[in-house]
């Protein structure tokens, strides 16, 4: 049996509802979903406040890099039956969610959580994807620091 | 000469000043060659070099990679996506 993977880059509201129940088989019995929103206030480390995020995505490579991290999932945790991942671009204002990381499994104790975890790490590692942060103070580019290697 | 298209992205876009741009390289240049030739020509972009991460053909690239026929390049800060 095929195991349902979507990955997207899209504009519209993350249907957290719409993806799970694509990716919940007759055999599923757990889900593990992450999910980054804006933060409004930030009190860890240069605490500020963000009136927005725009984001923008390099589509067709951001699309392919997704594929590439559900094949890592899979290898690593072969139990993984679906997987969700979705980045949501544009201008986000806070408590939205920005993005969406899901697995599932037949059971919680599978290594379903981890698989989530791994995913969203990666997505932050390997996806062309960046935000532009705009406080009352001025608006800012956000780099990561992953220096991607060779075959990644 | 190979002509290629070369996408800015995030910083390197806004100063850029450009979405993309079509270039006409020599067939032998290399991802180093390449980010030189942006030094030399585009002054704005000289200080974005040193931290640039480059793809080819939407893969990430290396600075003695050669950059083949009609290619689509792209460069683009370390990514903040999530």
């Amino acid at each position: 049996m095929e195991f349902p993977t979507i990955f997207s880059i899209t504009e519209d509201e993350i249907d957290l509802n719409d993806l799970l129940a694509r990716i919940t088989l007759t055999s599923t019995g757990a889900a593990a979903i992450f999910a980054g929103m804006v933060r409004g206030q930030t009190t860890r480390d240069d605490a500020h406040e963000t009136e927005f995020l725009e984001y923008e995505a390099y589509v067709p490579m951001a699309e392919a890099k997704m594929k590439q991290v559900s094949e890592e999932i899979r290898a690593k945790w072969p139990v993984v039956e679906g997987i969700a991942i979705v980045q949501r671009i544009g201008k986000l204002y806070p408590k939205t969610p920005t993005v969406l990381i899901a697995c599932t499994a037949a059971h919680r104790d599978t290594g379903v959580f981890e698989a989530a975890r791994y995913g969203i790490d990666r997505l932050k590692e390997i996806v062309p994807i960046w935000k532009k942060e705009v406080s009352p103070t001025g608006e800012f580019w956000v780099e990561g620091d992953y220096i991607p290697k060779a075959g990644e | 000469m190979n002509q290629v298209k070369l996408l800015f992205f995030a910083t390197l876009r806004d100063r850029a000043g450009t979405k993309s741009m079509e270039l006409d390289i020599p067939s032998d240049l290399t991802v180093q060659g390449l980010k030189d030739k942006i030094s030399n020509e585009y002054p704005n972009l000289k200080e974005s070099m040193s931290s640039v991460l480059i793809t080819i053909n939407r893969e990430y690239a290396f600075d003695d990679a050669v950059i083949p026929l009609n290619a689509e390049l792209a460069m683009f800060p370390p990514v903040s996506g999530g």
